[in-house]
């Protein structure tokens, strides 16, 4: 008892004392532990109430008031992807670069991204599908897409066109006016917040659902939410607390304890916010859900986030941004490819791919299993999340006892397994509701309870990787690492239509109600699961070949320190400014 | 040092001393290389690759996808007795779709008006005999659907949220199905099968009912308007005939209904058989000694002895089957039930307030002992409304009177 009391009293004095300063070897005083816990909080639950928002069929605006054809939204993809291969390249060069390029080429992609904008904004006024044979078999082919016609192709096309173009140059602009003051990781939260907040009061409140013809709907629909996604309001200070300290133990100490406490604010807003939505009529299908609710949440929760922010700091040991390696756009490509760490990552996703397509079975089990809503769903949710939280506080010995591979193979082997048995309750007692749900959820708690050690782990691979491609090229390459996605791409599109057009085959297409007949439900649902099990089986076979442990880790950090106390040291002696450097 | 401490890894403070011109190149041991602002060898070489690889993946991607997301109008599957339509994808411009041979899209390359260049091509060596589940799924366009002679099949599910679909007509000749007055029955009229979702616009046209707004959208009428009353009879109002005994999966879901009139005789509610239908405030049952094939109402005395609620002789309410139907207010079990699927009246119950509205109360002609040991019911049969933060079941009435019309 002694010792316990003891024990207390030196980590009250610990954090009395380094309140302001931190210790020897540290870089975070324990002010900014405090300080993560309501950035982190907010910044988090404002993101996550965010998920209820968005362009997909699970959506509840979709779901409930859009009702929009299931296979529509993988044929906008099909559109956007030729788009996306360009722009991604204009996109990483500028991200790498951390919106600093030459004049010239500054200039350059400005008039490129503003030519986009006006080709987007002339398809949404003018109907170029007009311009062609309505007879042609390009035409034909365009009004026979599901939920689409030929004028809603183009104007979703011009779309893309109009977001990549707008969304670009605000990258330049905002990047290089905001990103020395704030960091490279939340930045972002000073120029979109207004904008955000705006766009989720709209998205409620245009009532563009009740347009009656549905390739009208789809392609308005895609424009609103196109512009909603132009702002972003990402999880950024979270993002930011993984390079809170150049001391690998310190980052996991925060990420468990600090980050994790702030993880309640969010516990909090899921139990209030479905419970009040329960009181709704109609429930999740009420519109004031969208009115009301979710916007007013937000914004509170932005607003906390804003005033937070400005007190977590990143510390990667790089050179002033001034003086930062200058990335050629080859040598970015060729960069990333060189990461080996990089490589068994994109296999690990392209395997993942399987289970592109399928519906959340977590929704269907709540909504269409149990039927749940208000206080019982909150008090699920919550329950399942929770089971998450008690591993994660011991995530430091987890992470200390176990390699990364072992841990990342037994997520893998536990999905395979928890997901197997929830398909075969699915399969073998799916119309007895109550014994079925029952089943899903008891193994829902402990997927989840094996999971956040995993996820902390996944995270902090992630961040290994960043200070590998560091080490190798100069720069984290973050947004070049998305090369691998233009290899994969092309397969996980494909492979990603597989599931739609399996359910469309079960009867899975607008309507949601489909899921209240017990044997569509149980096809619509266990099919997936089935091609997801094989998938989480093969993902493991990838990580066999990760190799980078913490000495390497290490020995890496000691290079990139070395590496920017020598540049700011040159720069010091040649009399230039410098500005936001980190020697760590 | 313990099994355990062994085994946890002890990491020791690194130092690397790193002259300051080998900063960009020194190699950590064990990995690859540093390789800043140096040039690759092969460069250009990799490159081509690069592009080429990059652009073969694209290229096969797009292609295939868009084969695989292009679909024929219509699908057929060869069964042992001819073809069964699995699929129907609207162009976007059909409104009537006729079952009875297999079919493709013709395109009149002359005529540029694409509501009208089109042309149905049917191969009449190949008859359709069946239709599968889900052929017709959340169709926006179709207004009529004409089911061949030769069809012998059609799945319950097979017409799934057709929303625009006013009727359904059938060949007089087909051996295993009838229409009445546009809505799906099988030959003998026992069973009901489909009321297309948007029957209330034919009958609200039939009747001289129907008005449009500038866009062309149906106006309902609306309680004010004079002519209301017989607005509701003539189409918010349907009589189920008196030969039917079953209600088919999904009959009846999302109709613009106020009133039905159900025989006694009728048995079985299918799985959803009047599923949100939020128009949906009386079922009432007719007792008739004489045939009653007309669906239209005129008036309760030609339909004999009329009482409320869910018919004497009715066994099997299936799940879902009056879910979401808000605007009912009284349900009534008869003795003869034996079963009641999950869900059956789920979501029928709301609070205003502090009051219960729709179905607040359940009543049950037996007695509770009776009703334990001789109807199945399915989980949450009873619907639930919101009590302190949770739901909580609305009361059962056993050994209830069914109320007076």
């Amino acid at each position: 008892m002694s010792s316990l009391s003891g024990k207390v009293k030196a980590l009250f004095t610990e954090i009395k004392t380094h309140w302001n300063t931190p210790a020897e070897g540290k870089y975070v005083p324990y002010k900014e532990y405090k300080d993560v816990v309501f950035a982190v909080g907010s910044n988090y639950a404002g993101s996550k109430v965010l998920e209820y928002i968005g362009f997909f069929s699970a959506c509840y605006l979709i779901m409930h008031h859009y009702k929009l054809p299931y296979l529509t939204f993988s044929v906008i993809s099909i559109l956007n992807k030729p788009l996306d291969y360009i722009s991604a390249l204009m996109w990483w060069f500028v991200c790498d670069n951390l919106g600093f390029l030459p004049k010239k080429t500054e200039r350059k992609f400005y008039f490129v991204y503003v030519l986009m904008m006006l080709f987007g904004i002339s398809t949404i006024l003018f109907d170029y599908s007009q311009l062609f044979n309505q007879t042609s078999s390009f035409i034909t082919y365009l009004n026979g897409l599901e939920g689409m016609n030929a004028t809603a192709c183009f104007k979703t096309f011009g779309t893309h066109f109009l977001y990549t173009g707008w969304v670009g140059a605000r990258n330049i602009f905002w990047r290089k006016k905001l990103l020395p003051k704030f960091g490279r990781y939340k930045y972002s939260l000073y120029c979109d917040v207004v904008p955000k907040c705006i766009m989720v009061i709209l998205i409620g409140w245009l009532p563009v659902y009740e347009i009656p013809d549905v390739a009208t709907r789809v392609w308005v629909a895609n424009l609103m939410f196109a512009t909603y996604n132009v702002f972003g309001f990402a999880n950024n200070l979270e993002t930011c607390t993984r390079s809170i300290s150049p001391n690998l133990q310190e980052r996991i100490y925060v990420r468990s304890y600090p980050v994790k406490i702030s993880h309640f604010f969010n516990t909090i807003v899921g139990i209030v916010m479905p419970a009040i939505i329960g009181t709704l009529r109609y429930e999740w299908a009420d519109i004031n859900v969208y009115k009301y609710v979710i916007p007013i949440t937000f914004i509170i929760l932005a607003a906390a986030t804003m005033i937070f922010a400005g007190r977590i700091k990143e510390r990667i040991p790089q050179p002033p941004v001034e003086k930062k390696v200058q990335i050629k756009f080859w040598d970015g490509m060729f960069g990333v490819l060189h990461n080996k760490y990089l490589l068994i990552n994109t296999i690990k996703d392209l395997i993942d791919s399987l289970g592109n397509g399928m519906l959340p079975f977590v929704t269907i089990l709540y909504f269409y299993t149990f039927r749940l809503s208000g206080l019982p769903y909150s008090l699920l949710v919550i329950l399942i999340s929770f089971a998450g939280t008690p591993p994660d506080l011991l995530s430091p010995y987890f992470l200390k006892r176990f390699s990364y591979k072992q841990i990342m193979i037994f997520y893998q082997l536990s999905r395979a397994v928890g997901n197997g048995l929830i398909a075969a309750a699915m399969w073998f007692c799916g119309d007895n509701l109550n014994l079925c749900g029952t089943i899903c959820v008891v193994v829902l708690f402990f997927m989840e309870m094996t999971k956040t050690v995993p996820t902390t782990a996944g995270h902090d691979m992630n961040v290994r990787i960043g200070d590998y491609q560091m080490y190798l090229s100069g720069e984290r390459l973050e947004s070049f690492a998305g090369v691998f996605g233009w290899f994969t791409g092309p397969i996980t599109s494909f492979v990603g239509l597989i599931i739609p057009l399996m359910l469309l085959k079960y009867g899975f297409n607008s309507n949601w109600d489909v899921l209240f007949i017990d044997a569509s439900r149980r096809s619509i649902i266990v099919v997936p699961i089935i091609v997801d099990v094989i998938g989480f089986l093969l993902m493991t076979i990838p990580y066999l070949f990760w190799d980078y442990d913490s000495k390497k880790q290490n020995m890496v950090m000691e290079v990139l320190k070395r590496r920017a106390e020598v540049t700011e040291k040159k720069a010091e002696e040649a009399g230039e400014a410098v500005s936001g450097g980190y020697l760590g | 040092m313990s099994k355990k401490e062994k085994k946890i890894q002890v990491e020791e403070p690194i130092h690397l001393d790193i002259p300051d011109d080998e900063i960009w190149t020194y190699q950590v041991e064990g990995l690859a290389a540093p390789h800043i602002n140096k040039p690759y060898k092969h460069y250009g070489l990799k490159k081509v690759i690069f592009a080429l690889v990059i652009i073969v993946a694209v290229s096969l991607s797009v292609y295939f996808s868009v084969r695989t997301v292009q679909k024929d109008t219509y699908e057929y599957e060869q069964t042992q007795t001819g073809y069964e339509l699995s699929k129907f994808s609207n162009t976007g411009y059909i409104t009537e779709l006729n079952i009875d041979y297999v079919s493709r899209v013709e395109y009149d390359k002359e005529n540029p008006d694409v509501e009208t260049n089109f042309n149905i091509i049917k191969d009449e060596t190949k008859k359709v005999t069946s239709v599968g589940a889900y052929a017709l799924n959340c169709d926006e366009k179709v207004k009529v659907i004409n089911i061949g002679a030769e069809v012998t099949h059609v799945d319950p599910k097979a017409f799934y949220s057709c929303w625009a679909l006013r009727q359904i007509e059938v060949d007089e000749n087909n051996p295993n199905y009838c229409d009445v007055d546009g809505v799906l029955f099988n030959k003998d009229k026992t069973e009901i099968i489909c009321r297309p979702c948007d029957h209330d616009t034919y009958l609200a046209e039939k009747y001289g009912h129907a008005k449009y707004d500038e866009n062309g959208f149906r106006i309902e009428p609306t309680e004010e308007d004079a002519n209301y009353e017989q607005y509701v009879k003539d189409v918010l109002t349907y009589v189920v005939p008196s030969s039917v005994e079953t209600v088919g999966e999904l009959c009846f879901n999302y109709a613009n209904m106020k009133n039905v009139y159900v025989p006694e005789g009728l048995k079985t509610i299918e799985t959803l058989g009047f599923f949100e239908i939020p128009l949906l405030e009386n079922v009432y049952s007719y007792k008739t000694d004489t045939e009653v094939t007309d669906t239209h109402f005129t008036t309760e005395e030609e339909l004999g002895e009329v009482y409320v609620s869910l018919p004497e002789g009715l066994e099997y309410i299936g799940s879902d089957a009056f879910s979401y139907n808000q605007a009912m207010t009284y349900v009534f079990i008869p003795e003869s039930v034996t079963h009641i699927g999950h869900h059956a009246f789920w979501d029928t119950v709301y609070k205003e307030g502090d009051e219960l509205k729709g179905v607040s109360k359940i009543n049950i002609a037996v007695s509770e002992e009776s009703f334990d040991s001789n109807v199945k019911t399915g989980d949450n049969w009873r619907p639930q409304y919101d009590y302190l933060l949770f739901k909580k079941n609305i009361d059962v009435v056993y050994d209830s009177k069914r109320i007076e019309n």
